[in-house]
């Protein structure tokens, strides 16, 4: 007997984005009816490497190859034709079409003269209702949840009757019943004979579903082990590199501090509901929660960055419903934004300046601003937030994400800031890095004083540095956990209780 | 000390109310552009006895077809999420290129008008291949256009019409079917056969899905670059109808045909709830708003007010628009 042979297979595939060594000589194959998950912490190149197998990306160097010859794929389009689709891990759908539209895009049924859209629907309508049965194909796609548009997206690779679909995170924000549903139409979909790449962070899922599990780390392929080899210790470990981390800090008695910030039946339409908590002096405050748990939209409107419904924000006994984020930055609260990129830096400017932007009016002189001054002052808080870098006035963009991100804080430890809302902090940063920056937050709540709301996908980093724990879904506030009854598992139950 | 505190559970979110006619109307993004025009229309009926007399309709029909065909290019090119201001020194240059044709090249006058619509075509695909093609800015793209196609017109011509055009020609600027005339007919035939492209074939429903989500429709299979590629062809086309069949009326190939058609074709769109950043928008809503223009215009005419006002009136009318819309979109 033969070998059959692969479906798919990316042979010594390195890829770089500039300086940045995103895969270095990784290859993985694919066999017919086979489900192959690929496992790594964020960074760790899983993304990169599906982008490469579905033509959004080249590989610098390496070969892939679709039953057995050798293809190139310039786009996405082409990728399609050899039968390769994606759901990726971002939403992305037209938001003023159908559902059905969407599921079946660019090949609605009908003729070229008129489209049949009784028939679209039903056809739609099929695709769903593998996934799901409850989402109506005629809904707007812009007035379903989070949750739905990602079942939608899958429907629609689905629809591509792909021989190989890749699953990108598919249930990251995703119920147990939804998920459930999902596995089941993955399984009846490898019995029929194609086959799924599947990344998710969910270890037991990629167990019960997998037939082989391969783990990246820093770009580089670790190993790859079947699911029963897969105990969840081996496959943390190969993600790590290290047995369990032992990042944890110790825990604190914080309860007779007083409360700087108290926030009382927060509400805003359709994105959360009756959200109420305490944030003590010195302490930090994790949120957890999937994307679309409304945990961001919570912190944008407490920054008074959008108005809420009702409710009231106490910040130091004093009412603190800001209507404009400049209100909330003079009252010394702060708000950094997940996307580091688009929202918290200016990439035109220095080190420096990116710095001591808010704080500029310190430096004003007659004329010009004393930049004397000001260098001197981000520098003694580069030095105390350990950051690297060659000069202050480099751009900003020279630096490191973890570095970028050390610098943003600074920003604010300028202006005296008294409590900091972090939404994904090290969000795409290297795990160092991510150490360091944990350390640094710790440092400032005990030496600072600092108050910080930490919110975060990655639970790890909530059991590591967090003091307590909130814990949201779907715009529910479900309940706040002290760290030292928390658990992983605990977190998530409460999460879809 | 604490112990786990699990604070209050929330009721579940309430169900999306069921939408009512009225409100279904409301979702409607031209909605407002037809009430404003139904209130403009019953008052300016009342205010002046010869605004609705059968003379008077015709002279806003004719009114809204030219500017109205342009604005039915520009809508499409909007929809894709893209914007062209060279539609009006489009055609302009349509106009004359045609008029040339048919004193100079001897092309028979009922085949001028498809000879045209294919020159405009051709100048919308040069837009085209820049912006679909090599993914340069509309903006500026359109912007070097303009200038070349109106720089074009004033080289071919010295700036002196083209004239006379002959009476076999002139019967599509000035004839009339039933009463309507010509120019009108013209209008919302291409109106309807957009309507229909819009929501019953492919190519239309990718228009949407480009504008709306580029990444999504690339993804989709949908081949972006043609579809936008395609949007620019028909804005020039639309807007070289709209030269020539002014050509036809005036019975002379003038250089400054098309001078002003641009604002009006944005203003008619945007009135008509297209939106800017494209994938939403409607074919009717731009017909409403080329329609409220022309009213606009007429009443201000029939109610002696000075023609100096008329471009107040516009702009206030769009911001007006504007802040209905922010609002429907709040409900």
């Amino acid at each position: 007997m033969t070998e059959p042979t692969p479906v798919f297979e990316a042979r010594h595939i390195s890829k770089s984005f500039g300086p940045v060594q995103a895969l270095s000589d990784v290859s993985v194959t694919l066999m017919p009816g086979e489900v192959h998950s690929i496992i790594g912490e964020n960074g760790a190149g899983k993304s990169t490497l599906m982008n490469i197998v579905c033509g959004r990306l080249r590989p610098t160097e390496g070969a892939l190859f679709a039953g057995g010859e050798e293809v190139v794929f310039h786009s996405p389009l082409e990728a399609q034709a050899k039968g390769i689709a994606i759901t990726p891990q971002e939403i992305n759908l037209v938001p003023n079409l159908s559902v059905a539209e969407n599921i079946l895009l660019g090949s609605q049924c009908g003729h070229a003269a008129a489209i049949n859209w009784r028939e679209t629907v039903e056809q739609a309508a099929h695709y769903l209702h593998e996934v799901d049965n409850t989402i109506d194909p005629r809904a707007k796609v812009s007035h379903l949840s989070k949750a739905q548009q990602q079942l939608v997206q899958i429907a629609r690779s689905a629809a591509t009757q792909a021989k190989i679909i890749i699953f990108d995170e598919p249930t990251a924000m995703l119920t147990y019943r939804e998920t459930e549903m999902l596995m089941q139409y993955i399984r009846h979909m490898t019995n029929e004979g194609r086959s799924a790449f599947y990344i998710s962070h969910r270890l037991d899922e990629v167990r019960d579903l997998s037939h082989r599990i391969t783990a990246l780390r820093d770009g580089i392929h670790v190993g790859c082990i079947s699911p029963e080899e897969a105990s969840r210790e081996r496959m943390v470990t190969m993600m790590a590199g290290r047995p369990t981390k032992t990042g944890s800090h110790a825990l604190r008695d914080l309860t007779d501090r007083k409360v700087v910030l108290d926030v009382q039946g927060l509400s805003r339409d359709h994105e959360f509901e009756d959200v109420s908590f305490q944030l003590r002096e010195g302490e930090i405050l994790g949120v957890s929660g999937l994307i679309g748990s409304g945990r961001t939209e919570m912190a944008k409107c407490i920054f008074g960055a959008s108005r809420a419904r009702e409710g009231t924000v106490t910040l130091d006994g004093k009412s603190a419903n800001f209507r404009t984020p400049l209100e909330a930055i003079q009252a010394g609260l702060i708000y950094l934004p997940e996307e580091r990129k688009q929202d918290g830096i200016f990439p035109l400017l220095s080190i420096a300046e990116n710095t001591a932007l808010p704080t500029l009016d310190r430096f004003g002189g007659w004329l010009t601003i004393r930049n004397r001054e000001m260098l001197d002052e981000v520098a003694n808080l580069a030095e105390q937030l350990k950051a690297k870098f060659n000069s202050l006035r480099d751009p900003i963009t020279s630096l490191s994400g973890g570095n970028q991100q050390k610098f943003i804080i600074a920003r604010w430890l300028m202006r005296d800031a008294r409590v900091l809302i972090m939404d994904e902090p090290t969000r795409g940063i290297d795990v160092n890095a991510k150490l360091e920056i944990q350390t640094v937050l710790k440092r400032l709540t005990e030496e600072h004083g600092l108050s910080v709301i930490l919110i975060s996908s990655e639970m790890e980093e909530l059991l590591d540095v967090a003091d307590r724990i909130l814990v949201m879904h779907e715009g529910d506030l479900k309940g706040v956990v002290d760290r030292r009854d928390a658990t992983q598992e605990g977190l998530l139950q409460l999460a879809m209780s | 000390m604490q112990d786990v505190n699990m604070e209050m559970m929330v009721p579940d979110r309430q169900k999306r109310k069921e939408r009512s006619l009225i409100s279904r109307f409301w979702q409607w993004e031209a909605s407002g552009i037809l009430v404003a025009l139904i209130v403009l229309t019953v008052s300016l009926s009342f205010a002046a006895d010869n605004f609705l007399s059968s003379y008077n309709m015709t002279v806003v029909a004719r009114q809204a077809a030219f500017v109205g065909l342009v604005a039915l290019g520009q809508t499409l090119v909007l929809l894709v999420g893209g914007i062209d201001l060279s539609v009006g020194a489009a055609a302009g240059l349509s106009a004359i290129v045609g008029s040339i044709a048919l004193t100079q090249w001897g092309i028979h006058p009922y085949m001028i008008i498809p000879f045209t619509m294919g020159f405009g075509f051709l100048l919308g695909s040069l837009n085209g291949v820049f912006i679909a093609g090599l993914r340069l800015n509309p903006f500026i793209v359109t912007l070097a256009t303009w200038e070349i196609f109106a720089g074009m017109t004033l080289v071919i011509t010295k700036g002196y019409p083209i004239r006379p055009l002959g009476e076999k020609f002139t019967v599509f600027g000035q004839g009339e079917l039933f009463g309507v005339p010509l120019p009108v007919i013209f209008f919302i035939t291409s109106a309807a056969l957009l309507v229909w492209m819009l929501r019953q074939t492919r190519f239309g429903r990718n228009i949407f899905a480009v504008g709306g989500n580029r990444d999504a429709a690339l993804l989709a299979g949908i081949r972006v670059g043609r579809v936008e590629f395609l949007a620019y062809g028909m804005a020039g086309m639309l807007a070289a109808t709209a030269g020539i069949l002014f050509a036809s009326r005036m019975d002379a190939g003038q250089p400054s045909v098309g001078e002003g058609w641009l604002m009006g074709a944005i203003t008619a769109a945007i009135l008509g709830g297209t939106s800017l950043r494209g994938g939403q928008g409607s074919i009717v809503g731009t017909v409403l708003g080329a329609l409220l223009l022309a009213v606009l215009a007429n009443g201000t005419v029939l109610m002696n007010v000075s023609g100096f006002w008329q471009r107040v009136i516009v702009g206030c009318v769009v911001l007006v628009a504007v802040l209905v819309d922010l609002l429907r979109r709040k409900d």
